[in-house]
């Protein structure tokens, strides 16, 4: 079997639930085993409601679900984001909802930790042209209710303490406290309700040349029609270079990958964390120009 | 010197104009904000005043003036940048002063009671500070000190 129909099968086969423990090993190796990290023990800790690390040799331990896997995608576009994002109230409060999900995930609540990631994500990727829109309302005793309708998240201080809070988002300040944390988020499009993607860019099967670049070639461009409802998209390259990211825009750049044969697919993003269906193509890429590289000669 | 005690008669020129550096407290207030949109019952108070007076279209909102709403009124103040409040009913509102006072934030706007509404158009180059009694709300562009 060529390596490129290879690397697709085992995308394609299912990950196994269960593992069993072989002799000599402890969680953490069970963990790095099958979840490729040994801080990942903690998860495992938590599915299979165990008390301490020590597992017994033959013992059978469930294993995370799909669910884990787009945990871990919204967790890394979060701490992306923040990276690339300028110092600022909104970039702490996002490395902060960064840091919970972590904890989510280390507690092996995938659902909640990918939730709380792609709040962090939604926080640095709001467009800055759109207008900024917000009620702020005083009660008599003097707690404060903001809540944003639209436009880049409003920074709520009080007591040190800055709370960013995006649109879609209310938080409360009573007198004398540090702001709550945002609630209330807006009905918005769920998986349910958000369509898959039709895919423009390039066409089904294509065998697009690109320049050398690097080890491989580029860029690569594809491109979309935009989901109604949609938040973001979440697209995966499947074949010699495996590669996923967030984008809000309707088209996705990967500035260099490696020439073969590929599977390209684009979901739609809806509130916490929820995916539309997935639209998929082949694509084949090669190299399309000879790339010369002119060494100095090594005489005098 | 003597060029003021000529025009003194004339006006307050010389009064504009103070010398860099020297406080001069009879300057003419600039006006922070400008009243307008009112439905119902709008009052104003200026900072030097005692007393409520009833507001007018586009009245110039000073440093320390107090709006307040009646039952089913409302006012929109606009800011010079643009950005706007939309004060609904039964509100007090206060225009804060320019400076502040030392170590604190700078604040456009104080909400003592009641619902505003703010909208800015474009937020990357506006922004819009609003004090209450439990916290300072901060929209729009986004100012980093260093």
């Amino acid at each position: 079997m060529r390596p490129a129909l290879l690397a697709l099968f085992v995308l394609a086969a299912p990950a196994p639930r269960e593992t069993v423990v072989q002799p000599k090993e402890t969680l953490s190796d069970v963990a790095l085993r099958t979840l490729g990290s040994a801080v990942a023990a903690s998860e495992l800790k938590a599915i299979n409601h165990l008390d301490s690390d020590a597992v017994a040799p033959g013992a059978q331990l469930l294993l995370p679900g799909p669910e884990r896997e787009l945990a871990l995608s919204a967790i890394a576009s979060a701490k992306s984001a923040v990276q690339q994002a300028k110092p600022g109230a909104a970039r702490t409060e996002a490395a902060e909802r960064t840091a919970e999900a972590e904890r989510q995930l280390s507690a092996a609540k995938y659902a909640e930790a990918a939730a709380e990631a792609d709040s962090a994500w939604k926080l640095l990727s709001q467009r800055v042209e759109d207008p900024s829109r917000f009620a702020i309302q005083v009660a008599p005793d003097g707690t404060t209710r903001v809540h944003v309708d639209s436009g880049i998240p409003v920074r709520v201080e009080a007591e040190g303490r800055t709370r960013a809070v995006s649109p879609g988002e209310t938080v409360l300040v009573h007198k004398g406290e540090a702001p709550g944390i945002p609630t209330g988020q807006l009905a918005t499009p769920t998986a349910g309700t958000l369509e898959a993607p039709v895919l423009l860019a390039p066409a089904a099967g294509q065998r697009l040349a690109l320049d050398p670049k690097g080890k491989g070639v580029g860029p690569l461009r594809l491109s979309w029609r935009a989901v109604a409802g949609a938040r973001g998209y979440l697209v995966e390259l499947h074949g010699p270079t495996g590669q996923t990211l967030r984008t809000t825009r309707a088209e996705a750049n990967f500035p260099s990958v490696l020439t073969g044969s590929y599977r390209w697919s684009v979901r739609a993003l809806g509130v916490e964390g929820a995916l539309g269906p997935a639209a998929e193509r082949p694509l084949e890429l090669t190299s399309g120009n000879i790339k010369l590289e002119v060494q100095p000669p090594d005489w005098k | 010197m003597a060029l003021c005690l000529t025009l003194l008669a004339a006006g307050d020129a010389c009064r504009k104009s103070p010398p860099s550096g020297v406080f001069d407290a009879a300057a003419t207030p600039t006006a922070r904000a400008i009243l307008l949109q009112l439905k119902g019952t709008v009052s104003l108070k200026r900072a030097a005043a005692d007393d409520w007076a009833p507001a007018s279209e586009g009245m110039a909102l000073l440093e320390n003036d107090t709006v307040q709403t009646g039952a089913r009124a409302q006012a929109l103040v606009r800011f010079p940048n643009g950005s706007t409040v939309l004060v609904g009913e039964e509100a007090l509102i206060g225009i804060a002063e320019t400076g502040g006072a030392p170590g604190r934030d700078r604040t456009d706007l104080t909400v003592k009671r009641g619902t505003v509404d703010a909208t800015l158009q474009t937020p990357a180059t506006q922004d819009l500070s609003v004090g209450t009694p439990a916290a300072t709300v901060r929209g729009g562009r986004e100012i980093v000190f260093q």
